[in-house]
């Protein structure tokens, strides 16, 4: 009789931080639930606090694995681009954090972690490995990222010029990386601010792109970078493909 | 709510009225404050290396917690005990599913935490005919859970895995929470925890003292025929003068044979479940089910002992002294009588 096949949780040998950090961190039931709780009331905050439009929500694509880019200019772009993706997908979902800010503590780490699902990714130098492992699950798991390639918010709203990171964990993959441009955020919550103004969120998301025939070089990287900030910035003066709700 | 059932619940003001949670307790207090005056002996006479005295400190430290955890509630109330089990039996569930991995199949997870829940509130209700009834529902209910997905590859496996860690994490050590019932829980409780963990104890010692013969050299390469036996005669003894002198005076368990039996049976089943998950362990090829307990590893590694013995324990008392929890009062919140 053969033996069956087991797969434990890949941070089994982990603890606390060690483990939040991780970016083999599996979660079971409970932070399956809380996440769904705290999504749940997270959006129904958005609705109340902020009324955002969803200009394009049709051009999502239909299953994951799939990578949300955007521009970066508040601590609310996350939760919002998070928020407006079906409930059925809460544990693929994961936003990619600076460890530096969210990791650090135990308690934000624990929240990042447990309710956020973010992964912790250093702003400089990303270790080749960490991204080996990113580019894994994406194709393995179908998780969907959350990633704003500009590396920190604008401290201005002005967008500012995108970093090759994305390129090097989507050239030559045949994941869709979704360009995405958030209006009202650094009006709402500016970097420094300790609360949300009640101001009007928008989102405009723009058509998939594939980036299969990218060269996996720092030349493929960068040029996907410079695409992909041109989309947003499209996107910003105005250009929509989908219907608004 | 009866004032019986009350006290019961939530009474401490006669937590060391029994000898034996006296003794128990005076002695952990001792041992736990007599131990680290051995470790600086140790350090100073024998000379142990640096890792090995760093090690004996975590363990001595985890052990203050999981000597709180455990005594704590037992001298709060039943209500505590039946709390603490839950949350026992909820991590302990939990390193099962992350060890084996179905812990991703999140269905079979809830279904498995609601038959917890069933049987917290069977115990809390003192309704035993339906704690007897969480086996067959809850197994019932994580077989059916993922038939709806429609995925027939891997039923048997994850079926399988789910009721495992069901019924030994969840129905086997709510057994321990089941022996609230009787008002005399507090020493049945310490009874069972200290015979059993002094049964690793004296296993491990009587293994190092005399070696020898292996038992299960591919299960648990550590374990000696001459530990099990050394466990058994001491925890036999144990349990004999315990039970004769403390414990069981005067009742039906107050007979050699009988003693003798629950020795055996404390001893042997306690061996038992922790060759069970030495047999997980090393099926699935990991050291430790987890991390939570420095020094020890998982919650499973310290209490893998009481999946066994503790249904064995509770039905062993009844047999003898007859239904425990007599006279109390059933159904409590369900009402309408046995």
């Amino acid at each position: 009789m053969n033996g069956w096949e087991f797969q434990p949780a890949r941070d089994l040998s982990l603890t606390g931080l060690e483990r939040w950090r991780s970016l083999q961190r599996e979660h079971g039931l409970f932070s399956s639930v809380a996440r769904l709780v705290w999504w749940f009331l997270l959006r129904a905050a958005f609705h109340v606090w902020h009324r955002p439009v969803i200009v394009g929500r049709e051009l999502l694509p239909l299953e994951p694995p799939f990578v949300l880019v955007a521009n970066h200019t508040s601590h609310l772009d996350a939760l919002l681009l998070a928020s407006l993706l079906p409930a059925k997908w809460r544990d693929n979902v994961s936003p990619v954090a600076a460890s530096d800010t969210f990791f650090e503590k135990p308690a934000t780490a624990a929240f990042a972690a447990w309710i956020l699902n973010a992964l912790a990714i250093r702003r400089r130098g990303v270790r080749s490995h960490d991204l080996s492992e990113m580019r894994e699950q994406l194709a393995r798991q179908g998780a969907i990222y959350i990633i704003f390639p500009e590396g920190t918010r604008s401290r201005n709203g002005e967008i500012q010029t995108f970093k090759s990171g994305i390129g090097r964990l989507v050239a030559a993959s045949a994941v869709p990386v979704v360009p995405c441009y958030l209006d009202g955020c650094y009006r709402a919550c500016p970097p420094g601010a300790r609360y949300s103004k009640p101001f009007r969120l928008t989102v405009k998301i723009g058509k998939p792109m594939l980036f299969e025939d990218s060269p996996d070089n720092r030349a493929g990287w960068d040029a996907i970078g410079h695409l992909l900030q041109s989309e947003v910035e499209r996107l910003a003066d105005g250009a929509a493909e989908g219907g608004q709700e | 709510m009866s004032e019986a059932t009350f006290k019961r619940f939530f009474g401490y003001e006669d937590a060391f009225a029994h000898p034996l949670t006296c003794g128990v307790v005076i002695g952990l207090i001792v041992l736990l404050l007599v131990t680290p005056l051995i470790f600086l002996g140790l350090r100073r006479f024998v000379g142990v290396c640096d890792s090995t005295y760093t090690e004996l400190w975590s363990r001595w430290r985890t052990w203050i917690w999981i000597s709180v955890g455990l005594i704590v509630p037992i001298l709060l109330g039943a209500a505590w005990v039946i709390a603490g089990v839950f949350v026992l039996s909820l991590c302990c569930f939990r390193e099962f599913a992350r060890a084996t991995g179905i812990f991703r199949e999140k269905l079979i997870g809830l279904s498995a935490v609601l038959g917890l829940c069933l049987i917290s509130f069977a115990i809390i209700d003192n309704y035993p005919r339906l704690f007897f009834a969480t086996p067959i529902l809850g197994i019932g209910m994580i077989a059916m859970v993922t038939i709806p997905q429609d995925r027939p590859n891997g039923f048997i496996q994850r079926v399988a895995l789910g009721v495992m860690g069901y019924l030994f994490f969840g129905f086997s050590l709510g057994y321990l929470a089941l022996l609230t019932i009787d008002p005399l829980y507090r020493p049945l409780i310490l009874l069972l925890l200290v015979g059993v963990e002094l049964n690793d104890v004296f296993a491990y010692c009587t293994g190092r003292l005399f070696g020898g013969r292996k038992l299960v050299p591919n299960t648990s390469p550590g374990k000696t025929v001459a530990g099990a036996m050394g466990a058994m005669v001491l925890t036999c003894t144990l349990t004999f003068v315990v039970g004769h002198y403390v414990m069981f005076q005067g009742t039906r368990m107050d007979q050699w044979h009988t003693l003798l039996i629950m020795g055996i049976g404390i001893s042997g089943f306690g061996q038992f479940g922790d060759l069970l998950l030495s047999s997980i362990k090393r099926d699935i090829g990991i050291k430790d089910l987890g991390h939570v307990l420095p020094g020890h590893g998982g919650l499973l590694d310290r209490f893998d002992s009481l999946v066994i013995i503790t249904p064995m324990y509770y039905h062993f008392l009844s047999v003898v002294l007859g239904p425990l929890g007599q006279g109390q009062a059933e159904r409590i919140i369900t009402g309408g009588g046995p």
